[in-house]
């Protein structure tokens, strides 16, 4: 089956429908969204900020670590289900589209550099991060969000 | 000059023109929009949990107040930026969307709400600084500014199903 004809089943499942045609549901789903990527973007900030010598020097990377991995799990669980139910709503304006599955590999990108690359640096004797990586995170997370936004005119 | 004629010469400036004329501005002013807008709720999401109650990655909360204000405020002025330029060149549809009107207001309550804080309880803050459970003035600003900031946020979002788009 190829993605053309997923969409087009999808679009036409009872569920997708509802959600198109209750007029609330995309603007509420879109806006818990924004929120939740703006967890992401905080937390990302403060540790890439600090993993990068500029924030926050005299607290561990470890502990500043520790306390925002946990916040960007759990947006990013936010973030897949409200996606989910965007694209369920919106199949042709989301699976179609060169630019949400470039976002999609941002994503992913972002998300494995997170995981290998910063979850190691929990461990106390952890071995200090390079500085280009948190720079790189933050510039990925940016165009996650460009790419989120132009979306709706591609 | 009427609220009108004023908000139709704004619709008739060059760089409103501009704005609709190109077809990758609005996109974009809208991307650098939302980027300014989660730094500036995920910036001030971390001082507002702290002030409510919940750890941060310092102790100080005063300290931590004074590291991240000022990217609250850099991004904040990122999004004033933008919204004027998005505001500019559609202008009197926007005046007249009930959405976008109450997004100004919640952003004016959000402002009045965290100029009380830095006026009064922050004054104290010595006094509670570094425990864990701050004074009860402290834990409203910052389930206020969240409440706001949050319904900014949506309403924000939901101008773009609203507004009546006349270009």
């Amino acid at each position: 089956m190829s993605i053309q004809t997923f969409g087009d089943w999808l679009y036409a499942t009872p569920i997708s429908t509802t959600f198109r045609e209750t007029t609330w549901i995309i603007p509420t789903v879109q806006s818990v969204h924004i929120l939740a990527i703006a967890v992401v973007v905080g937390s990302a900030l403060v540790s890439e900020l600090r993993l990068a010598g500029v924030l926050a020097t005299d607290e561990s990377p470890a502990r500043v670590v520790r306390r925002y991995l946990p916040w960007i799990w759990s947006a990013l669980v936010v973030l897949l289900a409200s996606g989910t139910l965007l694209i369920v709503a919106e199949p042709a304006r989301t699976l179609g589209n060169t630019v949400f599955w470039a976002k999609m590999a941002l994503v992913l990108l972002a998300f494995l550099a997170t995981l290998l690359l910063r979850r190691p640096l929990l461990r106390d004797d952890a071995r200090p991060a390079a500085k280009t990586v948190a720079w790189l995170l933050l510039v990925v997370w940016s165009a996650v969000i460009f790419c989120g936004r132009f979306i709706a005119y591609t | 000059m009427t609220l009108q004629t004023t908000l139709q010469s704004i619709y008739d400036l060059p760089l409103s023109n501009a704005i609709r004329e190109n077809a990758n501005a609005f996109p974009v002013l809208e991307s650098l929009h939302v980027l300014a807008i989660t730094l500036v709720f995920g910036t001030i999401l971390i001082v507002d949990l702290r002030l409510v109650g919940y750890a941060a990655h310092r102790r100080s909360a005063n300290r931590l107040i004074t590291e991240l204000l000022p990217f609250t405020w850099g991004a904040f002025v990122v999004a004033i930026i933008t919204g004027s330029l998005l505001f500019a060149s559609n202008a009197v549809a926007y005046a007249a969307n009930t959405e976008f009107r109450l997004k100004l207001l919640a952003i004016v309550a959000a402002g009045i709400n965290m100029a009380i804080f830095h006026a009064t309880t922050q004054r104290t803050i010595a006094q509670w600084d570094e425990t864990a459970a701050p004074p009860f003035a402290a834990r409203a600003a910052g389930v206020l500014s969240l409440v706001l900031w949050t319904l900014v946020i949506f309403l924000g979002r939901w101008i773009g199903f609203t507004l009546d788009v006349l270009f």
